[in-house]
């Protein structure tokens, strides 16, 4: 554990305490008439409360966070001094070894010719071969061989090394010293493996991978520094807390605004929840925007033919080499997709969603609307991975049996006919209960106006209380659009994968939310443009529902002005 | 002297003779409401003539607005509302079954206490009752419904030659006659009227007041007003309501100067309501 219980325990009794000393100190400063005093007695002891614990638990906080790594730092530096004598062996022995030196000698010249290379392919000259050393060629093809041979030198001069360094490990009697030899010559990773690991043993956080001497020697390295950081941390957390006590209590007369202290307490916290969603978002996208920026700066910033291009396959561009990488990432078969489901899905769900919400708000009675509109609104209650497979496994076959008898010979089971189909059904109950709110905003005197003129229900529904609800019906159909533009799961399901650019909605089509799915999941390198390419399409999807957003939000607002 | 109506009604209402000269036109016998659970209207049993305003008063919540809702069977569209009793226009049934409310509301208009022109342009407004009717077939009739109906409401000056304009954008005072124009343009017999004057300013009432005065001359007006002043004013014929029930159904003039029951002297000299 990094903060003992015990302590958390001991600081929030103090809090208790300090609440409980606040208000009687009100009382006796007031000498028995609470009314003299500005704050009610509890604003004071809320007031003490908060002194006492909120710098001591901010104090913990940070010891939470960053007490492993100062505890893994020090530890780190103990092995690193403990190993020096024996790094300075392995050095001399470096030194000393001819292999080694020839080496190093051979690489060295090899990176001055390759470094003439680049400097070739940047001027765009052509190589001047020095003393028949090699063959005609080309400045990239000499750089490449140059590459290539000097990684083989340098893994030679690697195992060389090794071998070395084996030898002076067995020389070395210091089981400390040699522990901290091979802490020091560790990469980064295998480093931070090795902390896992020595942390596992000692504070018994997880399970150690292995165990071996040099593990053991971090560990034991560890635990001191552990618990001295701890019950410092634990020491200095309670003196905060009851110096915090003290001063509070001391700043206590009747006339100390408690009160207004408290709400500014409160004040604060509520902004920090705040803050906290707002700098989400920003930071969401930042992140969004700075990796499409690498991998814009990955096609050569052919934005225009990301935007434009109707060539979808991002896989080729993984090998390396390979001419034309930036050909395959043209989205337009993506946003055609994503627009057709779209249409699809609008076409199932707003004339549905709203003659259900004019049912519901016009014609059905107290009792119809009091269980009909929950029932409907536990449509919008299904996880939409239920409606993918409900889309997959039961309307894509039924399509497509149908389009067989009907003597349709391409139909498949997964199209965009039938994940349009189904995310219209998701989406009705969410268009019905915008549409049933704003038709429910139109005034009664409007119904009326249009009953005493002798107009019928539907004549009135038609002409007067559609036309006023208008603005709030295209707000709510907007929203369901920026829905289903970014709705993932049925279409992942029940859409199909490959990005053909077509208008038949009987064929397969894929999304942007899908090939964001297919570019993330799986083993990924996370700096090739195939992978990047998934956050510009986000940047995209991102960029399309905010504009869907904030153009209904205005709707749905100007609207609401003229009836208020 | 005694009205031969105070049999029919087993409540105390009491009736002033009525020497007006105009036919009867809306009868109403025994007419109940309920909401539910609760009796808003209890007996109401009168006699209103054509071509003259009469005007309902009472304190808020006595049932004068139910009462007025029963004539054009607004009440219908209330579902918890339960009529009973019978309701004549012209000695003919309102409340019975080969009575199409639909058909009854062109022959029985309503002007309601806020103004509630539709989204809709002022012609459109006008033309609304005559095009679901079915009341002119060449547009250069409807055009003449439009502005007739107008000028009888006193608006036309105000909006000839902006007629697309959206109702909407009228004062409250505009509102209130282009609904009144609305009514009018179907031609109907009854034009009711619930607090029309409330949400407007006084010269906006006053105007709505003079439209008033002229109407009478072709209709038979129903006025529901919570101003004594305004009942005083612009009506030949007073009722006055308490706790749903009729107290009192007189001339005006009479009302207010020789008042029968306590209950209206006592609302009428301002003592409570």
């Amino acid at each position: 554990m990094q903060i003992s219980l015990f302590t958390v325990l001991i600081l929030m009794v103090l809090t208790a305490v300090g609440f409980l000393v606040g208000r009687r100190r009100a009382y006796a400063v007031s000498s028995g008439h609470a009314s003299r005093l500005h704050s009610l007695p509890s604003y004071y002891g809320y007031y003490i409360a908060l002194w006492t614990g909120v710098p001591a638990f901010i104090l913990l906080a940070i010891y939470g966070m960053f007490g492993n790594d100062a505890v893994n730092a020090l530890a780190g530096a103990q092995m690193h001094r403990a190993g020096e004598p024996v790094h300075a062996q392995f050095e001399q022995a470096l030194s000393d070894d001819e292999d080694i030196a020839r080496l190093e000698a051979e690489l060295a010249t090899l990176e001055n010719r390759r470094i003439y290379a680049r400097e070739a392919i940047e001027r765009d000259s052509e190589l001047v071969p020095a003393a028949g050393e090699y063959p005609a060629q080309s400045p990239a093809e000499r750089q490449q061989a140059l590459s290539s041979e000097i990684n083989r030198l340098a893994a030679e001069r690697e195992a060389r090394a090794e071998v070395l360094a084996g030898q002076v490990e067995a020389q070395t009697d210091d089981a400390l010293a040699r522990a901290g030899f091979v802490y020091s010559r560790l990469s980064d990773e295998r480093r931070e493996l090795m902390i896992n690991d020595a942390r596992a043993i000692a504070f018994g956080e997880g399970v150690a991978s292995r165990e071996t001497p040099e593990i053991n020697a971090l560990a034991s390295a560890m635990r001191p520094f552990h618990e001295v950081l701890r019950s410092s941390m634990a020491l200095a957390a309670l003196a905060l807390a009851i110096g915090g006590l003290a001063y509070a209590r001391s700043r206590i007369s009747s006339s100390f605004r408690a009160r207004n202290r408290v709400e500014g307490a409160i004040s604060v916290l509520l902004l920090l929840a705040s803050v906290i969603a707002i700098a989400t978002t920003i930071g969401i996208v930042l992140s969004l925007l700075f990796e499409s920026v690498r991998f814009f700066s990955a096609i050569n910033w052919r934005i225009d033919e990301f935007l434009l291009g109707t060539q979808w396959s991002p896989q080729i561009a993984i090998r390396e080499g390979q001419v034309g990488q930036t050909g395959a990432f043209g989205a337009v078969p993506l946003f055609a997709g994503t627009a057709l489901i779209t249409v699809i899905a609008m076409l199932v769900a707003v004339p549905v969603g709203l003659f259900a919400a004019i049912y519901l708000s016009e014609y059905a009675s107290t009792g119809v609307r009091g269980w009909a509109k929950p029932v409907l609104e536990i449509l919008a209650g299904i996880p939409t991975v239920v409606y993918g497979f409900f889309a997959l496994l039961t309307v894509g076959p039924l399509l497509r049996d149908a389009l067989l008898l009907l003597g349709y010979e391409n139909a498949v089971t997964q199209s965009a006919l039938a994940a349009g189909l189904v995310m219209g059904v998701m989406i009705i109950p969410f268009v019905s209960s915008l549409a049933d709110d704003v038709i429910n905003a139109v005034p009664q005197s409007l119904r009326d106006g249009a009953y005493a003129m002798g107009a019928t229900k539907s004549e009135t529904v038609r002409q007067v209380i559609f036309p006023a609800a208008l603005p709030g019906i295209v707000g709510a159909v907007l929203l369901a659009v920026s829905r289903a533009v970014g709705e993932t799961m049925i279409v992942v399901m029940a859409a199909g994968q490959g990005a053909n650019l077509t208008a038949n909605p009987l064929e397969s089509v894929t999304t942007i939310t899908v090939q964001i799915v297919m570019l993330l999941t799986g083993d990924q390198e996370f700096d090739s443009p195939k992978t990047l390419s998934a956050f510009a399409l986000g940047l995209v999807l991102f960029v399309l529902t905010l504009i869907l957003n904030v153009i209904a939000l205005r709707v749905v607002q100007r609207y609401r002005e003229k009836y208020d | 002297m005694t009205d031969p109506q105070n049999t029919a009604a087993p409540a105390a209402t009491v009736y002033h003779d009525q020497p007006s000269a105009n036919p009867i036109k809306v009868e109403t016998r025994s007419v109940s409401v309920r909401y539910g659970d609760t009796q808003a209207l209890h007996d109401v049993s009168i006699r209103i003539p054509d071509r003259g305003v009469t005007a309902f008063i009472g304190p808020s919540g006595c049932g004068k607005s139910t009462f007025l809702r029963c004539i054009n069977r607004m009440n219908d569209t209330i579902d918890s509302a339960r009529v009973s009793g019978s309701v004549l226009i012209d000695g003919e049934e309102v409340n019975s079954r080969a009575v199409d409310p639909v058909v009854l509301r062109a022959r029985v208009g309503m002007v309601f206490q806020k103004p509630n022109p539709f989204p809709k342009s002022i012609y459109d407004n006008v033309a609304y009752g005559p095009r679901i009717h079915g009341l002119a077939t060449k547009r250069e009739d409807l055009d003449a419904i439009v502005e007739a109906s107008l000028r009888k409401a006193g608006l036309w000056a105000e909006v000839e030659g902006r007629l697309g304009m959206p109702g909407t954008a009228l004062s409250g005072g505009q509102q209130q006659r282009l609904v009144i124009a609305r009514a009018i343009a179907v031609n109907p017999e009854v034009i009711l009227m619930d607090e029309p004057c409330s949400a407007l300013d006084p010269i906006a009432t006053a105007r709505i007041e003079e439209l008033i005065d002229e109407l009478r001359e072709n209709y038979c007006l129903i006025i529901v007003t919570h101003s004594m002043a305004q009942a005083a004013r612009v009506s030949q014929m007073t009722a006055f309501f308490h706790l749903g029930h009729l107290v009192e159904y007189g001339p005006t003039e009479d009302m207010f100067t020789n008042p029968h029951d306590a209950r209206t002297q006592d609302y009428i000299t301002g003592r409570f309501g």
